[in-house]
């Protein structure tokens, strides 16, 4: 379902690409380009609530552990990030590591030329990791962790985004997209999140 | 399906292109994301071979690269400067937006400015009428 609305998307933006004839933002690996970012992380009506900072969001994934044991199901959602403007991202990791595959350079591009269009010039974002519940818990967080450090790393250094403006946090399983089916591979994802205002010097 | 998709996308970008470049407006720096595919494009088979514990970030990707440069073909090597040097002038064009329009904003979009979403909206609907360092600047930062 998902999948064939992905598809109908990168279709439309291969077509207006032509039309339009100038460098078309569409390309071969994202089905997202900085404008769709753009577009869903400028929402101000979902703006966040003033002070969620990334070590808030980390305390509360260290809290949700604790308090949550058993099986996902039983798991009382992450509330935290609900209400926020966020997007799903699907970046391809090599197996078991944080090595970001070469098929999804664009994507991280795409996140990058969102994060410098000056409409989001005034905001600050978290990028989080996220694994399916295939392994260990506390693994998996590491793991989600190294990952969307890997994915800020690049967009702070090959793709210059401001490093005061985007933090990485994992979450690890604890935030899952579809909890009744813990191990479905939609759950392993990415997101760029708008945490509020970017207040140079705090 | 995946892979259908992707060869109508190659094409669709291939036509982009091409019509970019006989166009007179077009942009002299590509986006991140292009920059991002003409890398995975040129280089991601030599980056899987040679490099595959190096990540895009960081400089390390780049040091891989010139340490293997012996293997890695041609195309990839003269593909990542094109990159480097683009995303640079892109940079650069972003930064020099505000500069570069200050006169336009002034004249034809009063009550707004950079970074609300008017600013970009109005100096581009105004395009014909402002300045060509405005708009050359907006066409290199990608904001068009």
């Amino acid at each position: 379902m998902s999948r064939s609305i992905r598809n109908t998307s990168l279709l439309s933006l291969a077509v207006a690409g032509m039309l339009a004839g100038g460098l078309s933002s569409a390309n071969a690996q994202t089905a997202l380009s900085g404008d769709q970012i753009v577009q869903t992380m400028g929402s101000a009506a979902r703006a966040a609530p003033p002070g969620l900072t990334a070590a808030l969001i980390r305390q509360a994934v260290q809290q949700h552990m604790i308090d949550n044991p058993g099986m996902p199901i039983t798991w009382k959602p992450l509330e935290l990030l609900d209400n926020l403007a966020q997007i799903d991202v699907q970046i391809q990791f090599a197996l078991n590591s944080a090595i970001i595959r070469p098929e999804s350079y664009s994507t991280i591009g795409s996140m990058a030329d969102a994060l410098h269009h000056p409409i989001l010039g005034g905001y600050k974002f978290v990028v989080t990791g996220n694994t399916d519940t295939t392994g260990n818990r506390k693994d998996n967080l590491a793991l989600s962790q190294a990952r969307a450090d890997a994915v800020v790393e690049a967009l702070t250094t090959t793709f210059s985004v401001d490093p005061s403006r985007v933090e990485a946090v994992g979450l690890g399983e604890e935030a899952l997209e579809d909890v009744k089916n813990p191990k479905n591979p939609i759950n392993r994802r990415v997101q760029l999140i708008n945490i509020g205002k970017y207040l140079p010097g705090k | 399906m995946r892979f259908s998709c992707r060869r109508l996308l190659g094409a669709g970008l291939a036509a982009g292109l091409l019509m970019g470049l006989a166009g007179s407006v077009s942009a002299q720096t590509i986006s991140y994301s292009e920059a991002g595919a003409l890398l995975a494009k040129s280089c991601g088979k030599d980056i899987e071979k040679y490099c595959p514990k190096v990540n895009l970030g960081g400089g390390a990707l780049k040091d891989c690269l010139q340490e293997r440069a012996a293997q890695i073909n041609p195309q990839c090597i003269a593909d990542y400067k094109t990159v480097v040097a683009s995303l640079s002038a892109r940079l650069a064009a972003q930064a020099a937006v505000t500069k570069a329009c200050r006169g336009d904003a002034t004249q034809f979009c009063q009550g707004t400015a950079p970074g609300n979403a008017h600013y970009l909206n109005c100096l581009n609907a105004a395009k014909k009428v402002v300045s060509k360092r405005c708009t050359t600047a907006i066409t290199n930062a990608g904001w068009n």
